[in-house]
């Protein structure tokens, strides 16, 4: 692409992170779409300690068995805090895209431990390769309680993992441009031998909680002979997820997903989109399966910045409960504990909106598109819109989100045209048509009694109708997409 | 009961439940047309969830069981504490009891309008209650399934239909009622359940409602994903609107106690049902059944069994049953069925804090003017051959409530939404 202008920089940022200030997005823009990128996708490198601090001072995680201190919902606000706060977007967003992948549920693993395990496991191999992520994944008590591996002994297989890791982990039933199947029942059941006794323990329960241990109890592992894939050899499991992570099916499969999450949805009966796969597929291939050589490609090509991919996505709600966060200039106190005051506010909305996190509805994981708004979801978006722009600051030690009036103030125009593509442009920038922003000027100079007035900027002003047009803003649906 | 914007956020986390089902096309402004949605052919389904799991041997009491008393020295209840607050007895046959609590539900019993399901589980029982859970939702054994067994029935009977044929009210929506195809909105309060707009503003209250509906009325490109988008947030506000309108005609002679959370729930599905006439499958969860501690009351060590959680519960349903059928029988709808359903009993044996810890099979009521009622079905199971863990061996497999259910009241093909699977599939709770 010829030049990397602010929209560009403000549609990288939606999609990698979950969008940010004028301010952030034309930092952006001055670093060129390949320092963007880079800065974005190596987050290593991106210092991080305010966050890091705000987690101190608000979570105590030391004693697990305290239930006050460390629950589900607690971990969720944890996870919440920092998708908001943090320097590293894109690390908290791969998270999210893998916690999709790998869907897993506190509803059956009903443990907070393991969930915040595997949450880390997801973060810290998110953008390494695909190998070590699957296999760490693999070997995570969540998983092992999830899939059911702990049951999975010799003799006795349990074909949970064994499939689903095949099916929706890696390959996918049938070859994503071929439509060949990627494997058999046979496999699947010598496969799931392969997984038999595998299985976690705690060294020191009592002085270290979060240090669980994998291992393979011999006594229920299955070390005879497998036929996978057509060849008889002793796998074992590691071996066989080496095996997978190779494939050309699961190259495919992965950049299907990367593009229908982040780029746009493909339609994989035309030519174009299956050369398109192959390109990326490709790419992993050669790299050594590397996740960031795959997305550093992805996020600097010509499709990414096509006009089709553009707000061809829906937002999912975590992209829109903490995008309005960043984009509206709300602040966020997440408090210190998950049941006092509003610090559960972002958490549960988002649960009503339809995606409550550590409880994917399944191991398939969330929709993507258009299954994300009904009649039930589309209303709940609204309140917690309503909710946003219109929750006033109080006291500064209140948990929860709160839009100053400075904040909306230093944004207001002094005429309504003028202020409402001003908000247009803080909360995307969205691509307004004619009737939207003239249905958003006369709500401005829309007195209470329905008479017609004059917009003028001030306190009232603000308090009222600025308010108003930030709800109003994010109920379009040209805002529920991404 | 007006619940502030600000409750409803945090009634987020859960509680009291109720859900509708509403179908993905827009509600038309003509409604009760639709056949058989109205009149004397209306049906009714009322699914009440007693979340938490409900202490089955303490609902249906086996009063000449010794193995009941011998597990239950504290919270037992001898035969003569089966005697209600106005000293009538709660006895309903040669071997079993209501809890004392359940005043309203044995005189439905005696009126033959209740049915009692005996020993309702599923095999190799987990004691997860959210496993539990997502098996008995879903009605798949394994609980892998993410479509519930009311999503399944809506997807076959209700996703064509028009305006609001079922709906959940509380919470967040009951995986019972996940459906790929029909959308069923779990509508919190009536205060929330509507565009909301700033609480301090409400003058502008109408020119946002206006201004979002001119938004939504806009000319889109057509199947466009804009479009699409618009079109459904247009429809849920004008849903919400609908909702909003329809309950405000709702009116009663009957009074629904402030201090009765359930009946608060009650009083939400008739204001719905009363005037919103497709509506037929409605869900309402009552939370608060996991008494691992003071599932009854007790002076120092002595058990005190007539009051304590688990008596304040039971009266609470009990007492918002009988005054939901009463308000719906003065606004002709006659023909209602109630289910209950819990995720599991509670562990036979009494824990040391007058409590019970997690359990297997439980008892169900069947509950309605066509049930085949006073008399129980299936099987106590026995006290004296408990499993490994304590807990008491299913008599009869839950589906088997389901499919008598979709077969007898709601005609439909059991195999359908149930699968093929071997279970009784007509228990004869509803002839």
């Amino acid at each position: 692409m010829p030049t990397f202008e602010y929209d560009d920089a403000a549609h990288l940022l939606r999609r990698m992170g979950f969008g940010g200030s004028p301010k952030q997005i034309t930092a952006l823009q001055a670093m060129g779409l390949s320092g963007a990128v880079d800065h974005l996708l190596n987050f290593q490198k991106v210092d991080n300690s305010a966050l890091n601090s705000l987690l101190d001072a608000s979570f105590n995680f030391s004693h697990p068995y305290k239930f006050n201190d460390f629950n589900i919902d607690e971990v969720k606000r944890w996870w919440f805090t920092r998708m908001i706060h943090t320097a590293r977007p894109f690390e908290e967003k791969m998270t999210l895209f893998w916690h999709s992948h790998f869907a897993t549920a506190d509803s059956k693993v009903d443990n907070p431990i393991f969930m915040y395990l595997q949450n880390q496991t997801l973060r810290n191999l998110a953008v390494g390769r695909f190998d070590d992520l699957l296999l760490a994944v693999a070997q995570d008590p969540a998983m092992l309680v999830w899939l059911d591996g702990v049951t999975n002994v010799a003799g006795d297989p349990n074909e949970n993992f064994a499939r689903e890791m095949q099916e929706l982990f890696t390959m996918g039933i049938f070859d994503v441009i071929s439509g060949q199947p990627n494997y058999t029942q046979d496999d699947v059941h010598q496969i799931a031998r392969t997984f038999t006794g595998w299985g976690f323990y705690w060294p020191n329960y009592n002085k270290k909680p979060f240090d669980l241990v994998f291992a393979i109890d011999p006594n229920s592992h299955d070390t005879g002979p497998k036929t996978i894939y057509g060849v008889t050899a002793n796998y074992e499991g590691q071996d066989v997820l080496q095996i997978v992570a190779a494939r050309q099916a699961t190259a495919r499969f992965l950049v299907k997903k990367f593009f229908n999450y982040f780029v746009y949805p493909l339609d994989l009966a035309t030519s174009q989109d299956q050369q398109t796969v192959d390109t990326y597929a490709n790419i992993y291939l050669t790299s050594n399966h590397s996740i960031s050589a795959v997305l550093e490609a992805i996020f600097t090509s010509d499709e990414f910045f096509s006009d089709r991919a553009r707000f061809a996505l829906v937002k999912n709600p975590v992209e829109y409960v903490v995008g309005s966060i960043l984009l509206s200039g709300a602040t966020h106190n997440p408090g210190t504990q998950v049941y006092v005051g509003d610090a559960a506010v972002v958490q549960s909305l988002c649960d009503l909106m339809g995606q409550e996190l550590l409880n994917p509805p399944d191991v398939s994981g969330w929709p993507v598109g258009i299954g994300w708004i009904n009649t039930a979801s589309a209303l709940n978006r609204y309140t917690y819109a309503d909710y946003v722009a219109s929750n006033r600051p109080q006291n500064t030690s209140d948990a929860g989100v709160f839009l100053p009036a400075k904040v909306l103030k230093a944004q207001t125009k002094t005429t309504a045209v003028d202020t409402v593509a001003n908000f247009a442009n803080l909360l995307g920038p969205l691509p307004l048509d004619s009737a939207s922003q003239a249905n958003l000027v006369a709500y401005l100079t829309t007195a209470s009694d329905g008479s017609t007035v004059d917009f003028t900027k001030n306190n009232q002003t603000v308090d009222d109708k600025i308010r108003g047009l930030v709800h109003q803003i994010m109920c379009l649906a040209e805002y529920q997409l991404n | 009961m007006t619940l502030t914007r600000r409750q409803f956020i945090k009634t987020g986390m859960g509680s009291v439940a109720i859900g509708l089902v509403m179908p993905k096309l827009l509600l038309g402004g003509t409604r009760g047309g639709a056949s058989g949605a109205s009149g004397a052919g209306r049906k009714i389904l009322v699914i009440v969830q007693l979340a938490g799991g409900n202490d089955g041997l303490n609902t249906v009491i086996p009063y000449t069981d010794p193995n009941y008393y011998q597990l239950r020295p504290n919270l037992g209840f001898p035969q003569a504490e089966l005697v209600d607050a106005n000293g009538q007895s709660t006895i309903i046959t040669n071997q079993l009891g209501l809890h004392p609590s359940l005043s309203e539900i044995k005189s439905l019993y005696d009126q033959k309008k209740v049915a009692v399901v005996l020993g309702v589980g599923y095999q190799n029982p987990n004691l997860s209650h959210f496993l539990s859970e997502d098996i008995w939702e879903t009605a798949d054994p394994t609980g892998n399934s993410g479509e519930g067994w009311l999503g399944k029935y809506a997807d076959i009977a209700l996703a064509g239909a028009t305006g609001l044929p079922a709906a959940s009210v509380g919470g967040l929506l009951p995986k019972a009622m996940f459906s790929p195809n029909v959308v069923i909105p779990s509508i919190v309060d009536f205060g929330s359940y509507n565009f909301l707009t700033d609480p301090d503003h409400g003058d502008d209250s109408q020119d946002q409602l206006n201004t979002f509906l001119m938004n939504g009325g806009r000319n889109l490109t057509p199947g466009s994903l804009l479009q699409q988008v618009n079109q459904i947030g247009l429809n849920a506000v004008n849903n919400a609107l609908l909702v909003q309108s329809s309950v405000a005609q709702y009116s009663s002679t009957i009074t629904y106690p402030d201090d009765n959370p359930l009946a608060q729930a009650f009083l939400m599905l008739a204001q719905l049902l009363t005037t919103i006439n497709e509506l037929s499958v409605v869900y309402v969860s009552m939370g608060s059944f996991d008494h691992h501690s003071d599932e009854i009351d007790h002076n120092g060590n002595n058990p005190v069994r007539s009051t304590g959680q688990h008596a304040t519960l039971l009266g609470w349903f009990s007492q918002a049953i009988n005054l939901f059928l009463q308000d719906l029988g003065q606004h002709g709808l006659n023909n209602t069925l109630i289910m209950t359903w819990s995720e599991f009993g509670r562990r036979v044996q009494e824990n040391t804090s007058f409590g019970t810890d997690h359990g297997t099979a439980s008892p169900q009521f069947i509950i309605g003017n066509q049930v085949q009622g006073g008399t129980v079905y299936g099987t106590q199971p026995d006290l004296s051959n408990l499993d490994q863990y304590g807990n008491v061996q299913m008599t009869v497999d839950f589906r088997s409530i389901y499919s008598t259910i979709l077969q007898k009241w709601l005609d439909v093909d059991s195999t359908e939404v149930l699968g093929t699977d071997n279970f009784t599939r007509d228990l004869g709770f509803l002839g």
